[in-house]
Parts: C-alpha cells; sequence; structure tokens
C-alpha cells in the first residue's frame, strides 16, 4: 500500500462481531449484505464516510473496520441487516476496539482446548498441561490435573516464558518463549 | 437504567418460545420482556417457563386487535384486569385515535404501519390519557427503498408530534423471533437516525418497566391504592 503522512492518516476503530444464524454464513455473503445494507440507510455519501469493511470472519465472529467516530452510524447499518444470502441472520456487536489484535483478544473467544488434543505441550515437572492462549509473555496453560486450579476457580494456568525457558532474556515481547 | 422489550410475539404467533426470547434478550442486555401475543392467536404457549429463566423479568401482556372502535374499547375493558400490560394493534387511523383515547390501554403498538400515523387529535389523546406510542424499529430493520423511505417520512413527522405534546415514547421491534432482537445500543442507533435523541431513546427503553411496575401495584380507583 502507498504510504501516506502519519499526520493525515485516518483513524480507525474496530468491531467485532458475532453472527447469529439459521445456517453456515460465508465471507462474501456477509460482505455483500453490509455493503447493500449501508448504502441502503446511508446512501453513497454516508457510505464512503464510515469505510466499513470486513477483515475477518470465521462463520461466526468476525472483525469490522470503520471510521473512527462513526460508531453510532456502523452500529445502525449493521442492525438492519435481517438476512444475509437468503438465510435469516442478527449481526450483534460483542465490542469495540482501537486495534485487530485487542478487539480479538477481548472479545473474540479462543477456542477452548481439552488436555488430549493434539497442541503444543508442556511437562516441566510440577506442572504439565497444553497451552491454550499465549498473549506475548503469557500463557494460560489447560493443566492435565483439573485440581491445580480448584481453589482459584479459573479454568487454565497462568504461566509465563520465564518458567519455561529459565533465563530467556529477550526484550522485545514478541516471542513466546516456546 | 433497566431497559425492557416491550412488544414480543411468541408461540404461536411467532416462531420462538417465551423462554428463548427470554435467553436471548437478556444475553443482549435487557433486564425484561413483555410478551404481547395478539389477541387472536389463541393460548400463549410455555409462560411458566419463561419465569424460570433467570435475571430478566418475563411480563404477560397481550396487544389487542380489533375491527373498529367500538370493540376495541370493549376488549380493552375486558381484558384491562388479566394482563399487566395492555398494547393495542395500531396501523388504521380509526384504531390508532380509539387507542389513543382509551385510558385502560397502555400502548400503542406500531401506529405507523398503515399510511398515516397518530395525527394531531390522536396525539393530544394520548397525552390527556398517559398511552404511550411505541416506535416499531422492525420495519426500519426489514424494509428496504421506497417503502422504508415513506415510513421514515411519517415517523419523523410524529415524532415531532410526540416531543411537542410530551407524549410517552416506547421503542420495540415487535419480534417474532428471537433474530429480530436488537441491543438496546442498536435501538438507539437506529432511532438517532430517526430524530429521536440519545437521551430520550434511552428512556423510551425504559418506560416499559416503570408502566409495567404501576400495573402490578393493586389500585382501587383512579389514585387510590390497595396496600
Amino acid at each position: 500500500m502507498r504510504s501516506w503522512l502519519p499526520v493525515l492518516r485516518e483513524r480507525r476503530r474496530y468491531l467485532a462481531i458475532e453472527v447469529e444464524a439459521e445456517d453456515r454464513i460465508r465471507r462474501t455473503d456477509l460482505a455483500a449484505e453490509i455493503w447493500n445494507a449501508q448504502t441502503s440507510l446511508l446512501g453513497d455519501l454516508g457510505a464512503a464516510r464510515n469505510r466499513l469493511r470486513v477483515i475477518s470472519f470465521d462463520g461466526r465472529f468476525g472483525i469490522i473496520r470503520y471510521s473512527h467516530q462513526r460508531t453510532e452510524e456502523c452500529r445502525a447499518v449493521l442492525a438492519t441487516i435481517h438476512t444475509i444470502g437468503g438465510t435469516r441472520a442478527a449481526i450483534r456487536v460483542r465490542g469495540i476496539s482501537g486495534t485487530i489484535k485487542a478487539a480479538t483478544e477481548k472479545y473474540i473467544p479462543q477456542s477452548t482446548l481439552q488436555p488430549d488434543e493434539n497442541v503444543r505441550r508442556v511437562d516441566s515437572g510440577l506442572v504439565s498441561g497444553s497451552v491454550a492462549r499465549v498473549h506475548g509473555r503469557e500463557i494460560d496453560l489447560c493443566p492435565d490435573d483439573r485440581k491445580m486450579t480448584e481453589g482459584s476457580g479459573t479454568r487454565y494456568v497462568g504461566l509465563t516464558s520465564f518458567d519455561l525457558c529459565g533465563e530467556d532474556t529477550d526484550a522485545d515481547g514478541t516471542s513466546d518463549g516456546l | 437504567m433497566k431497559y425492557y422489550e416491550c412488544n414480543l410475539h411468541t408461540l404461536p404467533d411467532g416462531s420462538d418460545s417465551p423462554s428463548r426470547m427470554a435467553v436471548a434478550a437478556k444475553k443482549l442486555g435487557y433486564s425484561g420482556i413483555i410478551i404481547s401475543n395478539h389477541s387472536t392467536a389463541g393460548e400463549a404457549y410455555g409462560i411458566d417457563a419463561a419465569k424460570l429463566v433467570g435475571g430478566i423479568e418475563v411480563v404477560c401482556g397481550i396487544e389487542i386487535l380489533a375491527a373498529d372502535q367500538r370493540r376495541l374499547h370493549a376488549r380493552a375493558a375486558s381484558l384491562r384486569d388479566r394482563f399487566d400490560f395492555l398494547a393495542v394493534h395500531g396501523g388504521d387511523e380509526k384504531i390508532n385515535r380509539a387507542a389513543c383515547e382509551d385510558p385502560n390501554v397502555d400502548m400503542l403498538a406500531h401506529p405507523h404501519g398503515g399510511r398515516s400515523g397518530i395525527g394531531v387529535a390522536a396525539a393530544k389523546a394520548a397525552r390527556d390519557n398517559q398511552v404511550a406510542i411505541c416506535l416499531d424499529l422492525g420495519q426500519m430493520i426489514k424494509l428496504r427503498g421506497g417503502a422504508r423511505v415513506r415510513w421514515m417520512e411519517m415517523v419523523r413527522r410524529d415524532i415531532d408530534l410526540i416531543e411537542k405534546f410530551g407524549i410517552g415514547l416506547m421503542i420495540s421491534t415487535g419480534s417474532r423471533s428471537h433474530l429480530d432482537l436488537r441491543s438496546p445500543r442498536e435501538l438507539v442507533a437506529l432511532a438517532a437516525l430517526l430524530g429521536v435523541e440519545r437521551k430520550r431513546a434511552v428512556e423510551a427503553l425504559a418506560l416499559p418497566g416503570s408502566i409495567v411496575d404501576l400495573n402490578l401495584r393493586r389500585w382501587a380507583s383512579v389514585g387510590v391504592e390497595l396496600l
């Protein structure tokens, strides 16, 4: 993409959505329906201001980008959608965020893994289990022994990459240390 | 604020059971729902099951469907004591007017379903008899193109009238399925496009709850409560 002056760059917001439907919804149908709904409700002028785009959609949860400060209009547009590709559906807004990463982490539920599934394993003496989520240095572990989380009421054991790799000292925070 | 969805149709009038509606509405952030099936629809299915759903109040109301004014008044008088919330199926000009003139009625549902809205005479009557007007945003969600333009024109004019006379306003979707429900914030955003201020829209979503609370108290006569 062509670079733009940072001071002139238009700001964005991201909507995390959940589509409730009677059948499986394809991403192209969702994008087309949003497009139709917004030109129908707000016209070409309003649509150009909103700059709604479907960033990702997995059949149920999705991320939509729109122009900063147009939240109310975008909510209204999404609320007027009642069928998607001929299937009865409704779009629920789960939350709004300033970055794709935050929207995904805060509002889109991650798949919950069972201990027996073939995922990255951790076996280090005291703790053993499978990795459920990794966020920077923080690791959520689904323990083999359910009794480990009994007292705290949580489902996962919280670890960091430091626990697993000893003196891991890279400071950029991007490595998950595994 | 306690938000209420005030005009829901469940089995056999809609396609969902009351408990399914209650669960869906609770997930969307409502504190209560009012089931108001049409008076011609027959016995409601599974109201007792819906009352078991925790965290949301399920109120049993009715929407009177009448052919003319005389029958409307008779129905309203006879059903008043049996239901906690009395709505009237609006749309026809004469029925809209008659509903606004009947103090037994709590709410006039979708008065903009037909060709005319409420009009000045009915608005004055609604103010005097404390009948609330329900803005049915289901039309805004389902209609497209010319039909929606005409509907919006009519609603905009009537919203000015409602503001002028200070009539109670309610906002609903008139849902027949859980897929028709919208969250309170989405309804506020839709209403804002029609010229309803944010504060007013929030009040409109909370008004059904306060009316139901008043109806649930036992009144011996006007202004006299049995304690």
